[in-house]
């Protein structure tokens, strides 16, 4: 239960933050994917399945808030939380240069897919690039900033050691 | 133990999980074994969402999708309010002492024009040509704005409860920034100019060259003034207004300015791009315009 409101905070936290003080970030250029990062961050606590689930549940709500295209960020970010999901249990999950990689890659990904959509195809593949780059490179430090701010606000990271030795063995 | 009952354990991975037949554990056959195995069932969840998101994109369209953006809209309205004021508190300073100048220039302006409007009306009457309409305006706070790397919409906080209604023209003291698309009860949605469905008939200044006014958001997002034969005349710098012909928007709203201009694919008309009048980034207030009553289809706009 707990789990599920923390969800549905999170997933509504980033909407709203995505509407408002970031979409005049975006209106100039420049995305904060905020979606790819709370994606991100849940799938790496919890894991693949409540990461894909976050994932999809998140993008459709993003998808309504848009005009066209019901079903694109449902799509990337469900597959962006089941591969992060994935991977977490084999990464130092608490390492900056790890968040790093992760959230660009994520964003990348995400950013790439809507854009696409959004643009009609590749046609204008420099701007396409251009942005999404761009938008992986300010999304991936401004999120491992705020993990570490979480991280020394509450004492304790967000996330445990990565659990290779926990595998099963036989 | 094992090799004593004749059974053999299982082959181990570097990892040391068990192998399955080929020698390899399932997550490493795909991703190089440096995995450990994944969650029970994570697969066919993900295969779920997937299928659901591709149906999603495949008949989405035909949903209907109104009333749950309705939905979402009401329950984020107190958020999206209480985050703006943070956001608007800092700007309201800043935006009090730019507006006082700008009433100022504007107060004396209007003494002129007030004067010019005099002798307008007057020889307007005597050509035997109908007055120009006064522009109702209702204000409006602009909650949220949605659509990425461009936004396509905005939520109002003005809806039918306020009057509004479907078509009615959204303006702010810059220009045009669209028209209502879809009303609730105490809000609204303004598809924007940038909306790829949009379109606008337009005339440039002085020289009322006409065009039409769409979003093309390829090779890059760009507003794009079509259907100008090449004859016409048309100079970087002059501002592209909302034309007569529209049935929709009301005549002399400005859109923007003729940025720069080149030939169409066909080599027949010019393909001018035209820099809006309306920044998005700093959409705060605006104000809706009823649409006249049109008679017939409420989309007879399409194309104008």
């Amino acid at each position: 239960m707990r789990v599920f409101a923390g969800l549905l905070l999170l997933a509504c936290a980033a909407l709203l933050m995505r509407s408002t003080a970031f979409s005049v970030l975006a209106a100039r250029g420049v995305i904060v994917d905020v979606l790819a990062f709370v994606t991100v961050v849940w799938a790496l606590r919890w894991g693949e399945n409540r990461g894909s689930t976050f994932g999809f549940i998140l993008g459709v709500a993003a998808d309504l808030d848009a005009a066209h295209w019901l079903g694109r960020h449902a799509l990337a970010l469900a597959l962006v939380g089941y591969g992060v999901g994935r991977l977490s249990r084999a990464l130092v999950r608490g390492n900056p240069a790890t968040q790093f990689m992760l959230l660009f890659a994520a964003t990348l990904a995400h950013q790439a897919w809507v854009l696409v959509l959004e643009l009609g195809g590749v046609a204008g593949w420099r701007f396409l690039l251009g942005h999404v780059v761009v938008s992986g490179l300010v999304t991936a430090p401004l999120g491992v900033l705020v993990l570490a701010l979480i991280g020394l606000g509450s004492g304790r990271s967000l996330f445990s050691r990565a659990a290779i030795e926990d595998a099963p063995r036989t | 133990m094992a090799a004593a009952s004749g059974v053999q354990p299982p082959p181990l991975g570097n990892e040391g999980w068990p192998l399955k037949r080929g020698g390899r554990t399932p997550a490493g056959r795909l991703m190089g074994g440096f995995l450990p195995p994944a969650e029970r069932r994570s697969g066919v969840l993900v295969g779920l969402y997937v299928t659901i998101a591709l149906l999603l994109l495949l008949i989405g369209d035909r949903i209907p999708q109104a009333g749950l953006r309705g939905v979402g809209a009401w329950l984020f309205a107190p958020f999206d309010r209480l985050v703006l004021v943070v956001d608007r508190a800092g700007a309201a300073w800043r935006e009090n002492e730019r507006l006082h100048e700008r009433i100022t220039r504007l107060e004396l302006d209007a003494i002129r024009l007030r004067q010019a409007g005099v002798e307008n009306l007057r020889l307007r009457d005597s050509l035997g040509l109908p007055a120009y309409r006064a522009l109702t305006l209702r204000p409006a706070e602009v909650l949220a704005l949605a659509g990425e790397p461009v936004p396509t919409s905005a939520t109002l906080s003005a809806g039918a409860l306020q009057g509004v209604k479907v078509g009615d023209a959204v303006v702010t003291s810059d220009g045009l920034v669209g028209r209502i698309g879809e009303v609730y009860a105490g809000l609204s949605r303004v598809i924007l100019l940038t909306d790829p469905n949009s379109a606008v008939a337009c005339e440039v200044e002085s020289t009322g060259v006409q065009g039409v006014l769409r979003f093309s958001a390829s090779p890059r997002p760009q507003l794009l003034l079509t259907g100008v034969p090449m004859a016409d005349t048309v100079r970087v710098g002059q501002l592209v207004l909302t034309s007569g012909l529209s049935l929709r928007y009301p005549r002399g709203l400005p859109v923007g300015r003729v940025e720069r201009f080149a030939r169409d694919l066909n080599g027949l008309t010019h393909e001018i791009e035209v820099a809006p009048a309306v920044s998005r980034s700093r959409l705060r207030h605006a104000y809706v315009v009823p649409g006249p009553v049109l008679p017939g289809a409420p989309d007879a706009e399409v194309g104008r």
